[in-house]
């Protein structure tokens, strides 16, 4: 006899609670959950599909490995501190000229890579410390980056959410750059301009007093190399995709990495910092080794399908009007898994009843982010919190990011809404 | 060529987490560390 | 003493680990390695390789056997391709029926088993699926590879952020770089999968083929699905088909054409590359679904799911589905005969380019007597005619 997908996710569900009420951290109440799927579902303990679960994001743990590992040799050789300085130097007396490079300096590693943890771990904590000087709270300053970082990685060219899907119904990724790219743009700034709007102009002084001294010898072109390489990596792929070997993000931090490495003017512990790459990265590469192996169970099981057909099956209305909700909440579950376990069936949906897939597939794919600071993984807003130094309680941030989460939710609702009316965008 | 440098990566960071998992103190650190080494593991002996 | 504790945990969830690890790497190891015999039938006269035609290729694991069945009379060439996407089994299914059953009387049949041969040997990550699956015979069964719509990353790996495809320059989901239905008409210096499709390219124009047939399945939620998709070149012999089908097969097939916005498909591809005329041959699999409920070999062979049924039921399909499925006779059968009744109307159409086979099942066959009763003993054939997939 086999229990029904009903059951059985009451069995997870259950097990995640107990799990948690015995302290246990969230990635390994995910696992246990989904040992305890696979034994109600009559799996056993399923080691095959454990390892095949666990190895769904190794290629973004691998990126996420080596964009940590790059930023942390550049912090401890004193790169960071000199870009701080030199940013508040130039720009302290213009706060509207420091929130747009702000902004510009906080999408472009997510709109790359599409991984908004990279632009948290790369840019993230940068930018808080010019944040604070401008008088605005670690919460406060941690909403904006988590916002911001959440937006960067829907922005495109990389816009996992969106190719994800689109690649799961046969769609290619063509289209997408526009109606990516001005909600993206254009939602960033409001944020930062409305959370932000309170700040003072930096003391310089104080500032420059207050941040740690940069080595001497530190200058623009050491600092600006690795990016230089990085940069360079990624547009050859792209000019000369048909004449150069594919190097993948993981290798083009590597990459990086190595060239700062060089150009430190000091010397650096390579292999403590290693060490300590993967010490810090430990929850956020666990979360995704775990959520991998949830999904894999939940198909297995028939759980993901009763998920699925429940959410397509919802009255039309319903399913649009209550999308600000189910994608953040399958986010903050599934992470990029949604993108399969729900945003295939959804655009089917919505190409089904006539709206343009390509619109509808941006605008979800602007809201998907938000999830990524709710409980249970709330994976990137921990980060965020830790990133940035926040002592205070985690809700403190979630306070702040409600005014533009509520915006991100109204304009992607509106572009699935709409995305008929703005399929000009897709220039097809 | 490129393929060969991912698996020395994939190898490097199995040695970090394995050397983490050895000088871990909390019990659920050191489990969440297998769970991550395993798909490395497996890649590295081609399995998977 | 608490370091001597430390030490015990340690070594018992390590122990716990090498279990899991051990366990999950025999099963990763059985199914890369799984032998899949072909017994050859009356009809096959040579088999080739994918080496044969672009070198590049050889010693790799897609360097597919290429089975010629070669006819008395002279005629034209046609190329079937199952296993494109081997997680979509009724086409491979197909495929092999016809290697292991037809006589071909005029003209040459092309059949690859594995045009993507590496993605027979892993699963979708997160798809849960079997690692093989067996189809019942007379003589016991016949156990396959279970496969996945992508490459596997042990042959190709890392992949790029985005894929741009050659040489339309169109970009793509970076996982599709591994996806064979996307990398046509393929490249020599290019990745595995590419390879793989300009290996096929190279056949395609040094045998003169005239029509090129890739054999796939799709989820009920996809529109493009029960379909012949067609290359312009094709259009007319599709629409024919389709209707000849509809009126005689007892099923209904749809015809519709390649769009030209979609590059890397076989069916936009090789017709724009090649002299051939490309078809796209799709058939109903409810295991594809995103609604599906447990995903094992029973829901694999036999299409059956009571979510996919409730999705029918709110229209969200374009394929109906009620409570006895979609099995894999049918799947298979639909594939069978549509490839035959393209067979006999092309060969009606161009005479001196036709193809006249025997010996096939149809699809009225294979849901009356299971695909199992059209695949051979291999314990019993002759060792000289069996070669491995
Ligand atoms: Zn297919």
């Amino acid at each position: 006899m086999t229990l029904s997908p009903e059951i059985i996710l009451l069995s997870m569900v259950a097990a995640y609670i107990l799990a948690k009420l015995f302290k246990i951290s969230t990635e390994l109440s995910m696992f246990f959950a989904a040992l305890a799927g696979a034994l109600a579902g009559g799996a056993g303990i399923p080691a095959r599909h454990i390892a095949e679960g666990a190895f769904t994001y190794l290629d973004i743990i691998l990126i996420f490995i080596t964009a940590t590992f790059f930023m942390n040799l550049l912090k401890e050789s004193g790169g960071v501190a000199f870009v701080i300085r030199g940013i508040l130097r130039k720009f302290h007396h213009s706060k509207i000229l420091l929130f747009l490079l702000l902004t510009l300096i906080l999408l472009i590693p997510g709109a790359l890579t599409g991984a908004g943890s990279v632009t948290v771990l790369i840019t993230g904590g940068m930018i808080a410390v010019v944040l604070g000087y401008m008088g605005l709270s670690r919460p406060r300053t941690a909403a904006i980056v988590f916002i911001i970082a959440g937006l960067s990685a829907a922005a495109p060219p990389v816009s996992l959410w969106a190719m994800l899907t689109a690649a799961g119904v046969n769609m290619p990724y063509v289209g997408f750059f526009l109606p990516l790219l001005i909600p993206c743009v254009l939602l960033s700034l409001l944020t930062i301009f409305i959370l932000g709007w309170k700040g003072k102009r930096v003391d310089l002084d104080k500032a420059l007093k207050e941040l740690p001294e940069a080595p001497d010898k530190m200058n623009w072109l050491r600092v600006i190399l690795p990016f230089v390489a990085f940069f360079f990596l990624i547009a050859a792929g792209r000019v000369w995709p048909h004449s150069l070997p594919i190097v993948g993000l993981p290798l083009m931090f590597v990459v990086s990495a190595l060239l700062s490495l060089l150009l430190s003017p000091i010397r650096l512990s390579v292999f403590r910092i290693a060490r300590d790459t993967i010490r810090q990265l430990l929850p956020l590469i666990g979360t995704l080794t775990c959520v991998g192996i949830l999904v894999q169970i939940m198909t297995l099981t028939g759980v993901r399908g009763l998920i699925a057909v429940t959410v397509v099956t919802l009255p039309v209305f319903i399913v649009v009007a209550t999308l600000a909700l189910t994608l953040p909440v399958s986010e903050a579950v599934l992470m990029w898994g949604a993108a399969p376990v729900l945003g295939v069936p959804l655009v089917l949906l919505f190409n089904t009843i006539g709206l343009n897939p390509i619109v509808a597939l941006a605008g979800m794919s602007v809201i998907w982010p938000l999830g990524d600071a709710l409980p249970p993984t709330a994976i990137i807003g921990r980060l965020t919190k830790d990133t940035v130094h926040m002592e205070e309680p985690y809700r403190e941030m979630l306070k702040h990011c409600l005014i533009p989460a509520v915006l991100i939710a109204v304009v992607g609702t509106l572009m699935v809404l709409f995305s008929k009316k703005l399929a000009f965008l897709t220039m097809l | 060529m490129i393929t060969v440098m991912y698996y020395i990566l994939a190898a490097a960071v199995a040695v970090l987490l394995m050397i983490n998992f050895l000088r871990s103190k909390k019990w659920q650190d050191e489990i969440l560390y297998l769970i991550v080494l395993l798909p490395f593991i497996l890649r590295l002996l081609r399995l998977k | 003493m608490k370091d001597h504790a430390a030490t015990l945990r340690k070594t018992a969830f390590s122990l716990l680990a090498l279990v899991v690890l051990i366990s999950a790497g025999l099963q990763f190891y059985r199914h890369r390695n799984l032998r899949e015999p072909v017994v050859l039938g009356p009809g096959v006269t040579d088999v080739k390789n994918l080496s044969d035609y672009f070198d590049g290729i050889s010693g790799t694991i897609n360097d597919a056997h290429v089975y010629v069945l070669e006819g008395e009379e002279p005629g034209g060439a046609i190329l079937v391709l199952g296993g494109s996407h081997p997680e979509e089994p009724a086409g491979r299914l197909a495929a092999w029926i016809f290697a292991e059953n037809a006589v071909v009387q005029k003209g040459r049949l092309f059949l690859i088993l594995s045009t993507n041969r590496s993605a027979t040997t892993v699963t979708r990550l997160g798809g849960a699926y079997p690692t093989d699956y067996s189809i019942e015979t007379n003589f016991g069964s016949r156990t396959f590879r279970m496969g996945d719509r992508w490459s596997n990353p042990l042959d190709q790996w890392p992949d790029p952020e985005i894929y741009i495809h050659y040489p339309s320059r169109q970009e793509l989901a970076y996982i599709d770089i591994r996806n064979i239905n996307r990398t046509w008409p393929g490249r020599p210096h290019g990745t595995l999968t590419e390879q793989t499709c300009f290996a096929m390219t190279e056949l395609i124009k040094k045998e003169g083929i005239d029509i090129v047939i890739d054999l796939h399945e799709a989820e009920l939620q996809y529109p493009v699905i029960s379909t012949i998709v067609a290359h312009s070149k094709g259009q007319d012999l599709a629409a024919f088909s389709s209707m000849m089908i509809s009126g005689m097969e007892g099923f209904n097939i749809g015809m519709e054409n390649s769009p030209e916005a979609l590059r890397g498909l076989s069916h936009r591809e090789i017709g724009d590359h090649t002299d051939a005329i490309s078809l796209l041959l799709e058939a109903p699999e409810p295991f594809l679904d995103a609604t599906r409920g447990r995903t094992d070999r029973k829901l694999l062979l036999e299409g059956k799911d009571r979510f996919i049924v409730r999705a029918g039921k709110h229209g969200l399909l374009f394929e109906k589905i009620d409570e006895n499925g979609w099995p894999i006779a049918l799947r298979v059968g639909r594939h069978c005969s549509t490839l035959l009744q393209i067979f006999e109307l092309w060969t009606e159409e161009k005479a001196d380019r036709g193809l006249v086979v025997s010996g096939v099942p149809r699809y009225s066959d294979i849901v009356d007597r299971g695909v199992g009763a059209f695949l051979k003993n291999p314990a019993t054939a002759d060792p000289n005619r069996i070669v491995y997939e």
